[in-house]
């Protein structure tokens, strides 16, 4: 159980800490909760699906499953990864259902202090500010969370992006 | 959830569907008393049962309810509609109830008196009131072995059950309180005849049947065979069986006889024994030797049923009498268990999720067993192969086997509509008998679950909608009583159901009307439409007809629901409605959703599976082969057998390649053959032109993850022998894009089947626009076109001062669209080839441009041979051909082909009133009618043709357009008849509009015969046939 703290700006956090596991896109390092990692996967066969949006790179089998891969990048707004480089895949659920999120690599789980977690700060890109649920002050650098269920949110907000 | 709690929530469910539907059955046939009884075992089982589980406001309304069909049984009361409705209400309730119990595992609060009091008046509207049933004494508590009488609310109890079954001397299993079945002695006085009452009526048979129970257990040579019951059970068995063989109750008497033997092995020898035994005891009881003789006698009429159900039981009895006494405490559950000894050792329950996962595992195990295939495929291993090979076959085997576990009668989804039924006969007034034809056809679990709310929601419709009530359907000429039939049969790889009536069709105008109202179509769209294309409008979104909102149908979801959901389990549903006299739906669905085969395709990288269920056929197309695409401008087509095919290619409607990028790589290709994949959707048939064709395999189709739902042209998506992942192709959503692609939406989508009909309305006609001779385009008639063809120049021959050409095993003479046209001097020449009978001819064109849909509106009227005349065509001023001009140069004889097709030949000079509005067909019409010998005078309205009349010109017979601004056909024929001087001119009419309807329409307003626009041999023979009969009147 977490205890609460009120910090000098009167906001409140808790005290405690959480897991999270690091990945990289582009040179962006990102956290992923660590209980909703499934699978961490080296790169795999992926079938392309035509005609479906481009952030959605295709499928894959996962030991008898099939899990719909969602290209990160184009999910974020940035370039597609080089010709030569391959994606990893860092399964996820939401709603039921698996979805592989094609990244670049992966790298570390980090246990953080709830202390160092602050809101997105209001200027940030609206596509990222949408689906970060804050930001960590690491040292040395920033490590903004995703929100996995708001970045598989399609119904809603999927035509938009 | 209480484990006993959940068993009685299944077990009462189930009860409660089977008593909905005897229910409705005993309505019908009041005096079955095998039907009665199964629904009063029921109702006392659910109210023991509830009872036992102390569940007081269940088991107050079962039990009132149970009373009144106490009363049904006794004879005490008529079986009316009325109380039946009362009934089915508790029955509701105690759904109700039920439902509340399963979401908070407690009653749920509810007053019940009024229906309680209202079934305790129903039981007290005749004989006595409901009284306290306290079990009576041992006279005519046998006589049904089913029954089980109540006692009053609340007091079922473990000890009193008890205390009951061993007073109660009811045969084997079956207790519970007892009550007078029989109508109490007294009623029996007027018939006085009867054996029963000269052995000396109950007193003497209870004696009786005491002491032959006494003797048959201590006989030598019978003792053995009843064994299995007690003294008191042998005589409850006995008793039961005189009582009814000496009232002459035979079907109670069957039945009690199969239940006397507990013991297999009682042959004739025994059965004789037994009877000696009988008259023996009969003697004693001082039965009048002769009246022993009688009984004994009666006795021979279940001989056969006492001996057959000794075989019968010979496996299910040894343990009745065990079972018997220990389910004591349950004496309902041990009545059922008595009567059904069979099917409760046969079948277990199993929950649904429990199947699922196996189905589910099984589904993996074949996918796996694929890829272990594919595998050692490769390798050539001979230890592998054969457990390998044993695997596979265990594992097909397998698969069969839960496949089945999951098929179920359709039956089942059919089970609630006779009340449904049933209930709108009696809140519509109607007479409505439902049909069922096949409810033992099964079909997957998961597929019937889907079309029960659809089908529900049909048969609804047709017993609300569809069906009149009595008075109207009397004066159509039908029977009182309506039918509502459900047919369910196997059909290939699916189901076929159909739904049909017999009521009074899908009313077309009204169908119009509504379609206007809520801006589906407009009005021209509407007129060229067929009856069956406008009926189909009630598939489209929003669609309900209902004028009055019944609590059953007409909540605004109609059929597009059905459909959509149909569709959904990739099932297709079809209609023919023909106003009054009924309407036929037909579902088509598969058998099964979870195993289907596909076909394995490859477009750009990737490979897609295609369902079987959808392929017709698979063909080759390549340049030099009898099979090539061609293009009509940018559509390719494919000849297939005589018809033109049209084609999609599936790497353009994935988006993958451009159609330009596909023709530069076909062109890169030495080797440049197409796969084609034959699909059809629905009426369309079209071809998939594919890179590559693999084989078929059995795929387990997943469902898409959500975000991919939208893309309708994937239905699923599948895991391959080897491992990869493939898109399912959903051929509907293939159609969908094709069609968007080309640009003519859903003209050849939905419509398709209708395209004919289409072209012979004058509103959109298909022309195909060609140039010859100048730059200026031509067009022509799809419809009249046979083929489009490019000949070899050099093939072409001259005979006879004309261009012939050798073309499937013939000449076809070639002629040029145009004077100014000159035939190529090397290469491919396009020609357009026409047909009519026997003869074929090619109409040489420089270049086929393209083939437009829009109305022909004929501008200008030429003069110029060949051409019918001017009209703008896709924003371009262009000369309508005239091909009969062609034809008959190409062969004179042409024309007079067309007379000697006559049935009978006009009469010389006859002359004919021509009446069309459009110039188009007047300038069609009036070569044929003249070439056949007629003198026409053509005019373009009913008025013009009136002005003729008064001018004093006399025709022989008129030939008139129904559909004609002004003064419309029908007019014009009414105007006719009205007056003095053409009253006796025959009329025939001539539309594009010609259904029953239109030709009831016309016959009523004086045309003599009504024919469609485009038949020309028809009009001709029409023609001569009103003549003749004017002249046989004349």
């Amino acid at each position: 159980m977490n205890d609460l703290i009120i910090r000098d700006d009167l906001s409140v956090v808790g005290s405690g800490r959480k897991d999270y596991v690091t990945i990289k896109v582009e040179d962006q390092t990102l956290g992923i909760p660590v209980l909703a990692v499934h699978d961490v996967l080296n790169p795999q066969r992926i079938t392309h699906i035509p005609l479906a949006p481009s952030w959605v790179a295709g499928v894959l089998n996962l030991r008898g499953r099939i899990v719909t891969a969602i290209d990160l990048r184009s999910r974020l707004g940035l370039p597609p990864l080089g010709d030569d480089k391959k994606s990893m895949s860092v399964v996820v659920e939401h709603r039921e259902d698996p979805y592989s999120l094609q990244i670049d690599s992966v790298g570390e789980v980090l246990s953080l202090d709830d202390q160092l977690f602050e809101k997105n700060p209001v200027t940030l890109d609206p596509r990222w500010r949408d689906v970060s649920r804050g930001i960590y002050r690491l040292e040395g650098e920033l490590l903004p969370i995703l929100d996995v269920d708001r970045l598989l949110a399609f119904e809603s907000n999927g035509k938009a992006a | 959830m209480d484990d006993l709690l959940n068993e009685f929530l299944t077990e009462t469910g189930e009860s409660i569907d089977v008593v909905d539907v005897e229910l409705v059955k005993l309505e019908q046939d009041p005096n079955n008393k095998e039907v009665l009884d199964n629904i009063f075992r029921l109702v006392h089982t659910i109210k023991g049962t509830c009872g036992f589980l102390g569940l007081p406001r269940l088991e107050s309304v079962a039990h009132a309810s149970e009373n009144v069909l106490g009363k049904f049984r006794d004879g005490d009361l008529e079986v009316s509609e009325h109380a039946v409705t009362v009934i089915l209400e508790s029955l509701d309730r105690i759904k109700e109830i039920l439902a509340g119990l399963e979401a908070t595992e407690e009653e749920p609060d509810g007053d019940d008196t009024q229906l309680i009091d209202h079934l305790g008046s129903i039981a007290a509207g005749r004989g006595m009131p409901a009284v306290k049933e306290v079990p009576e004494t041992v006279e005519g508590a046998i006589v049904d072995v089913t029954l089980g009488r109540t006692l009053k609310e609340g007091e079922v109890s473990l000890e009193e059950l008890e205390a009951v079954f061993n007073a109660a001397p009811g045969p084997g299993a079956d207790s519970g309180p007892a009550e007078a079945e029989q109508p109490e002695p007294s009623a029996g006085g007027d018939t006085g005849g009867l054996l029963f009452d000269r052995i000396g009526g109950e007193d003497t048979l209870a004696v009786v049947a005491h002491l032959l129970a006494q003797r048959l257990g201590t006989n030598a040579d019978l003792g053995k065979f009843f064994v299995g019951s007690s003294q008191d059970q042998r005589k409850g068995r006995v008793m039961g069986l005189m009582l009814s063989l000496f009232k002459d109750d035979l079907d109670t008497a069957d039945n009690v006889g199969r239940q006397l033997v507990t013991v297999t092995g009682f042959g004739e020898e025994q059965f004789d024994l037994l009877l000696a035994e009988a008259k023996e005891v009969l003697v004693e009881c001082q039965v009048d030797s002769d009246v022993a003789d009688e009984a004994v006698m009666t006795f021979e009429l279940v001989r056969e049923s006492v001996i057959t159900a000794s075989k019968e039981l010979a496996q299910a009895t040894p343990n009745k009498a065990g079972k018997a006494k220990a389910d004591t405490g349950d004496a309902a559950g041990g009545a059922q268990a008595a009567n059904e000894p069979k099917r409760s050792n046969q079948s277990i329950r199993v929950s649904v999720d429990l199947l699922e996962e196996l189905m589910n595992m099984v589904s993996e195990l074949v996918l796996t067993r694929n890829q272990l295939l594919q595998i050692t495929r490769n390798i050539d291993n001979a230890e592998l192969a054969v457990p390998l090979q044993r695997l596979s076959q265990c594992t097909t085997e397998l698969q069969e086997n839960v496949m089945k576990t999951r098929m179920q009668p359709i039956g089942n989804a059919w089970a609630k509509l006779p009340r449904i039924v049933r209930d709108l006969t009696v809140e519509l007034d109607k007479k409505i008998e439902l049909v069922m034809i096949g409810a033992d056809t099964e079909l997957d679990r998961q597929v019937l679950e889907l079309i029960k709310d659809p089908l529900t929601h049909m048969v609804r419709n047709s017993a609300d909608h569809a069906i009149e009530t009595p008075a109207e359907r009397l004066a159509n000429g039908k029977t009182e009583q309506g039918t509502v039939t459900l047919n369910a049969y196997h059909e290939g790889g699916h189901i076929i159901i159909q739904i049909k009536d017999d009521g009074r069709g899908i009313p077309v105008a009204k169908i119009s009307d509504k379609i206007l109202e809520k801006g589906l179509a407009t009005e021209a769209e509407l007129a060229e439409m067929s009856d069956g294309q406008i009926q189909k409008f009630i598939f489209h979104p929003g669609f309900s007809t209902a004028e009055k909102v019944t609590s059953v149908s007409g909540r605004g979801v109609g059929m597009d629901v059905v459909r959509s959901n149909i569709e959904k389990i990739g099932g297709t549903i079809d209609m023919v409605s023909i106003e009054g006299t009924g309407t036929t739906f037909a579902i088509k669905i598969p058998l099964t959703l979870a195993i289907v085969a596909g076909l394995i395709v490859k477009a750009g990288d990737n490979r897609y599976a295609i369902p079987q269920i959808s392929v017709l056929e698979l063909v080759r197309a390549s340049e030099n082969s009898e099979h090539k695409i061609e293009n009509i401008k940018d559509t390719p087509v494919l000849r297939l057998r005589n018809r033109l095919l049209p084609l999609v290619y599936l790497n353009e409607v994935l988006g993958v390649m451009t159609r330009e990028e596909i023709e530069t790589r076909d062109a890169e290709r030495e080797r440049s053959d197409d796969f084609i994949v034959v699909t059809q959707v629905g009426p369309f048939t079209f071809g998939v032109v594919v890179d590559q064709i693999f084989d078929t395999e059995e795929i387990v189709v997943k469902p898409v993850a959500p975000i991919l739902k939208e893309l309708e042209i994937y239905s699923g998506n599948t895991i391959l022998g080897d491992g990869s992942v493939i898109m399912t192709l959903d051929p509907n959503g293939i159609a969908t894009k094709a069609n968007a692609h080309v640009g003519d939406h859903e003209q050849t989508d939905k419509n398709s089947e209708d395209k004919a009909q289409q072209a012979s309305s004058n509103e959109d006609e298909s022309m195909l626009l060609f140039t010859a001779g100048g730059q200026n385009p031509r067009a022509v008639m799809l419809s009249l076109v046979a083929r489009l063809e490019e000949i070899d120049i050099e093939n072409v021959e001259r005979a006879d001062g004309k261009h012939m050409v050798q073309y499937r095993g013939a000449l076809m003479p070639l002629v040029p669209a145009s004077p100014d046209l000159k035939l190529k001097e090397d290469g491919r020449q396009p020609v357009l080839v026409f047909t009519d009978g026997d003869f074929t001819m090619g109409l040489a064109v420089d270049e086929i441009m393209d083939i437009i849909e829009q109305p022909l509106d004929i501008k200008l009227v030429s003069d110029q041979p060949g051409t019918v005349g001017s009209a703008i065509i896709d924003g371009k001023a262009t000369e309508v051909v005239d091909v009969a001009h062609y034809l008959n140069l190409a062969f004179p004889d042409w024309l007079k082909s067309t007379d000697a097709a006559d049935s009978g030949a006009p009469r010389d000079g006859a002359s004919i009133l021509l009446v069309d509005d459009s110039d188009f067909f007047r300038n069609m019409l009036r070569p044929v009618l003249t070439v056949a010998g007629y003198k026409v005078t053509a005019v373009n309205g009913g008025a013009e043709g009136l002005e003729k009349m008064a001018g004093g010109d006399m025709f022989d017979l008129i030939v008139s357009d129904i559909e004609m601004p002004e003064m419309n056909g029908l007019e014009f024929a009414a105007a006719v008849k009205a007056s003095d001087k053409w009253a006796n001119v025959p009329l025939v009419a001539l539309s594009a509009l010609a259904n029953e309807r239109d030709i009831n329409r016309g016959l009523e307003a004086g045309f003599g015969d009504y024919i469609a626009k485009f038949d020309k041999e028809m009009l001709l023979r029409s023609l001569s046939q009103q003549l003749k009969i004017r002249g046989d009147a004349a």
